[in-house]
């Protein structure tokens, strides 16, 4: 179980790479490492579904992109959190610590 | 915000589709970049690192296809794909294409045609402002009927006592028609009477000018201002457009005129176009309205029309209503003994309180009828489409085989039939529209400025695409599923024969449907036609042929009555010896006309029945000549003389169904009775005249009687000619004579009796209906004709094989004949035994608009059944021939 990368739960990846474009903007790629070297290796993302989340962040208006040079002079599309993006950030994450520590307290009850 | 940028951005992967996409495989790409050069990094090869990338991260072609098809554009790109795919498809088989737009475009037509006239009967609003807060009212009478009459007190008393519900109240008597004079010429208008408030409470404005004061019309025959409609400006005094301020004449009565209506606003009255409105005390000045019936709570001559409050509902209106029926009704007991007084959304007319509803009632019918016409169209155009599907079977099969899943397939299907009822539809609207607009243009040969204004709005087209739509669904459902449900192993494998005998007794019973759908509309169509016929042929009691009419009104011309007098007296000497006449005469009204004079009587020694009406009849005003002109023999008594005149005693001549029911068992010769218009000259009853139909031709008749002209005079008057001569050269003969006594004398309605019989109480509804029900019949037939002789020619088509096998076996032509015809005279039997049956259930429906005819008439189903077995027999023959002339070498070769 453990050798193997997890699934993410559902609806949360919008919010991981919200986070991960909080600190500065990013190439896919990037992102993907990003989220996997921060998550430990437990995710490993599929470019489906996250080139699926780039669109859908996009056209909600939470995170724009631009055609930049990366560090290796490649041409790569880096996306940039939006201020509104920033807002969604934040009350998701107030949100998932709410629901994460309800989920703990029935856990721990039982 | 971010509905609005996911549409932008679907828009820009729509009509920016290369671009986006190359994007797309530029940052994807990238990616896989990337993820490979860090591979390398560890020491992969690049090959090995480009495959490990593509095992982690997934394909990334397939990864292409996800983002592309997350949008919602890649919905509409779908279904594009299968509108133009559907397109080249109907292409490929034209005739196919062309004969299933054709049928839908008829059955869509048809009923696109009758619904405009019923929207334009019905459904369209008033054209007034906010027209739902319109309302008439109506009055129930204890133990009686239902009226929408009601008197001016009543109508102030019921306006007062109202105002928590209504914004405001108005009263008009809808619909006369009265002579227009300017500069000498005149011309009938036809014209409401109406309470000072009429266009304030319709909303409606001046386009020139002003309407009344409210001060107008509270006493008899002052305020002689005349509004008139904007279409008869236009049309008939050229728009001028100094028009307000001339003065004019309306029956002969100086009024002037104070402003025109705005434009499309053709009065309260249905297809008519209210022309002018007067206040509604000019009613006697103008008409014979009893003076002072302003102020007397017995003349019911006014319609109610009431706005409502914004925000009231209907329920409450009535419980207010109900308060004001009963304190009327306590408080005059002996002329109120009202149940109820309820008001009706809409105008008069949706408020008749007859009760009958005929116009709703036919509408009905008509709608269902012709919604039969397009089921007979969908299923003929099913019946197409199963075919092809049955010989699309492989190619369905292929592409599910090539991975198209099934609700794709469906869909495609599915498209391809919506797609044809939408170009069925386009031809249907387009068909429809061209029916009403010959519907609009057809000549009534009435007085009346009709207004079908049948045309195309909203609704209408919403009932034709709605029409059409369904359509498009209901008839690609079936092969859609069956293509959905299909087995793709065995699909591939049988060949196109094998493959629709399955379907064959599935189109046996839509054949049979449509027969009896067939079979139902001649029926219908036969009834009809044979209730015009009956009606055509029933007794009028006099005898219209050879009778020509002309209306002739003498105020109009400037005459006084004893002038009038004088030139009607010189009128009849000389027409009646002019060359081919037989006899003239004047009538105030002619029979089947668009009014008729009544009057409420009090007759010496006749005591009203407990909960009859009182007594009441029809008349008219004839000169002594008038019996013999229309053939209408007396029974006993006298006809009129010269000597009945002003000086002498009145007298009437009464008809069979007045002497029966008001003298019963007694000679009413010698006996009084009195009008309530007049209650001052007792009549006397000189004679009794045969029953003739004066108001309607079917029915029953009415108590009805006759006045000498030369005492109760009134305008306008017909001018009755019985002659030997042709109509035109009877007109050419009696015009002249009249312009040689009268230069300017105005004649209106040149008519023989014979076209004045076509009237809305006449033939007219009788005609229509029969006209319309043998055009749906005649489409019935066609429709019904061209779906069987579809299913038999394939199925013998589809039996090439077979029958070369058999003929080879020594079958002849003959035996082969006789068993594909059998197959035709077994769906055939079928079908007409079943239509009617249905046939009698749509019958009923119809009864009430049937006369002379029972809905049931053995002649009529059998002539129908008769013609439909013939016509499509003849169909089975066709193909069947066919069959037999096959050369079994070919046959036996043939797949």
């Amino acid at each position: 179980m453990t050798d193997k990368p997890s699934d993410l739960v559902q609806g949360t990846l919008d919010m991981l790479i919200l986070k991960t474009l909080a600190l500065e903007p990013m190439h896919g790629y990037g992102i993907a490492v990003r989220l996997e070297q921060m998550s430990r290796r437990v995710f490993c993302l599929n470019a489906g579904s996250l080139f699926v989340a780039f669109q859908r962040l996009q056209r909600d208006g939470l995170i724009r992109s631009e055609w930049k040079a990366t560090e290796n002079s490649r041409r790569a599309k880096y996306y940039v959190l939006t201020e509104q993006g920033r807002k969604r950030l934040n009350s998701e994450t107030k949100e998932w610590g709410r629901q994460v520590a309800a989920i703990a307290r029935i856990l721990e009850t039982s | 915000m971010s509905i609005l940028r996911s549409i932008a951005g679907g828009l820009r992967s729509l009509f920016r589709k290369e671009q986006v996409s190359k994007e797309l495989n530029e940052e994807l790409n990238g990616f896989l970049e990337m993820a490979a050069e860090e591979k390398m990094k560890e020491g992969m090869s690049r090959k090995g690192a480009l495959r490990a990338v593509r095992l982690e991260r997934g394909n990334l072609e397939i990864a292409k296809e996800v983002v592309r098809s997350a949008g919602w554009e890649s919905v509409v790109e779908a279904l594009w794909q299968d509108l133009r795919f559907a397109a080249r498809m109907l292409r490929k088989s034209p005739g196919f294409t062309a004969v299933a737009v054709l049928t839908l475009a008829l059955g869509i037509g048809a009923n696109t045609a009758i619904f405009s006239v019923v929207n334009s009967l019905l459904l369209r609003p008033l054209p007034v402002s906010s027209p739902n807060e319109v309302a008439s009212l109506v009055s129930q009478t204890r133990g009686g009927g239902s009226s929408n009459g009601f008197s001016h007190p009543d109508f102030d008393d019921i306006r007062s006592q109202t105002t928590s519900v209504f914004r405001d109240l108005t009263g008009i008597q809808p619909f006369h028609m009265d002579g227009f004079s300017m500069n000498g010429q005149s011309q009938p208008i036809w014209m409401s009477y109406v309470t000072t408030n009429f266009f304030q409470v319709m909303g409606v404005q001046p386009a020139l000018g002003t309407f009344f004061e409210p001060s107008n019309g509270r006493i008899d025959g002052s305020d002689s201002v005349l509004v008139l409609s904007y279409s008869f400006w236009k049309t008939h005094l050229g728009g001028d457009p100094n028009i307000v301020g001339r003065s004019v004449s309306i029956n002969g009565c100086a009024v002037t005129i104070i402003g025109v209506s705005e434009k499309g606003f053709g009065g309260v009255v249905p297809i008519a176009e209210t022309q002018g409105y007067l206040p509604v005390g000019m009613a006697t000045a103008t008409l014979d309205s009893p003076k002072g019936f302003l102020a007397d709570r017995r003349v019911e001559n006014i319609e109610i029309i009431g706005r409502l409050k914004p925000g009231v509902k209907i329920g409450q209106v009535q419980s207010a209503l109900a308060v004001v029926a009963r304190r009327l009704s306590d408080r005059y007991p002996d002329i109120h003994r009202w149940d109820w007084l309820q008001a009706f959304p809409g105008g008069p007319l949706n408020a008749d309180p007859s009760g009958t509803a005929v116009i709703e009632s036919m509408a009905a019918f008509f709608l269902v009828l012709v919604g039969l016409v397009l089921v007979l169209a969908c299923m003929n155009v099913a019946n197409l489409l199963l075919v092809r599907a049955a010989t699309r079977g492989r190619e369905m099969a292929v592409r599910a085989a090539l991975g198209a899943s099934r609700g794709r397939i469906a869909r495609q299907l599915l498209t391809e039939s919506v797609l044809l009822a939408g170009l069925g539809c386009a031809g249907g609207i387009a068909l429809g529209v061209a029916a009403s607009r010959s519907i609009n243009s057809i000549n009534f040969a009435t007085a009346i400025p009709l207004v079908f204004n049948v045309g195309f709005d909203w609704r209408v087209f919403a009932y034709g695409l709605g029409a059409a739509l369904l359509t498009g669904v209901l008839v690609g459902l079936t092969p859609a599923v069956r293509a959905a449900r299909g087995n793709l192993n065995s699909l591939l494998h049988e060949s196109p024969r094998t493959g629709t005998v399955r379907l064959q007794r599935g189109r046996s019973v839509l054949v049979v449907a449509e027969l009896s759908g067939s079979l139902m509309l001649l029926i219908v169509a036969g009834l009809f036609v044979r209730s015009l016929r009956s009606v055509e042929r029933s007794d009028l009691g006099f005898d219209p042929n050879h009778v020509v009419n002309l209306t002739v009104s003498a105020t109009e011309a400037g005459y006084d009555e004893s002038r009038a007098n004088q030139f009607l007296k010189q009128l009849l000497q000389q027409a009646n010896s002019l060359p081919g006449v037989e006899s003239a005469s004047l009538a105030g009204t002619i029979p089947m006309g668009y009014y008729n004079h009544g009057d409420d009587l009090n007759i010496d020694g006749y005591r009203t029945p407990r909960g009859q009406e009182r007594p009441r009849a029809g008349y008219n005003v004839v000169s002594p000549g008038y019996f013999r002109t229309m053939r209408i023999p007396l029974i006993r008594g006298r006809s009129f003389l010269d000597s009945d005149d002003q000086t002498s005693q009145y007298v009437a001549v009464v008809n069979e169904e007045m002497a029966r029911m008001y003298w019963p068992n007694q000679v009413p010769i010698g006996r009084h009775f009195t009008t309530a218009n007049d209650p001052a000259h007792s009549i006397k009853v000189v004679g009794i005249a045969k029953n003739s139909r004066t108001q309607n031709l079917t029915g029953p008749l009415r108590p009805y009687f006759y006045r000498p002209f030369a005492q109760h005079y009134l305008v306008p008057v017909t001018l009755q000619v019985r002659t030997a001569l042709p109509p035109t050269a009877a007109f050419r003969q009696a015009i002249e004579l009249i312009h040689s006594l009268s230069p300017a004398m105005p004649v209106f309605d040149a008519q023989t009796m014979t076209q004045a019989l076509d009237t809305l109480n006449g033939l007219l509804l009788y005609q229509v209906g029969a006209v319309l029900t043998a055009s749906l019949g005649v489409l019935g037939l066609v429709l019904g004709l061209v779906g069987v002789y579809g299913v038999v020619s394939y199925a013998a088509s589809q039996r090439t094989h077979e029958i070369g096998i058999r003929m080879a076996l020594g079958a002849d032509p003959s035996s082969v004949l006789r068993m594909i015809l059998r197959q035709g005279l077994v769906v055939t039997a079928v079908g007409v035994a079943v239509g009617a049956l249905l046939a009698g259930a749509i019958g009923r429906l119809a009864r009430s608009f049937l006369s002379g005819v029972s809905a049931t008439d053995p002649l009529t189903y059998l002539c129908a059944s008769a013609l439909l077995a013939a016509v499509v027999l003849t169909a089975c023959y066709i193909p069947a021939r066919r069959a037999t002339r096959v050369d079994p070498t070919v046959a036996l070769r043939y797949e």
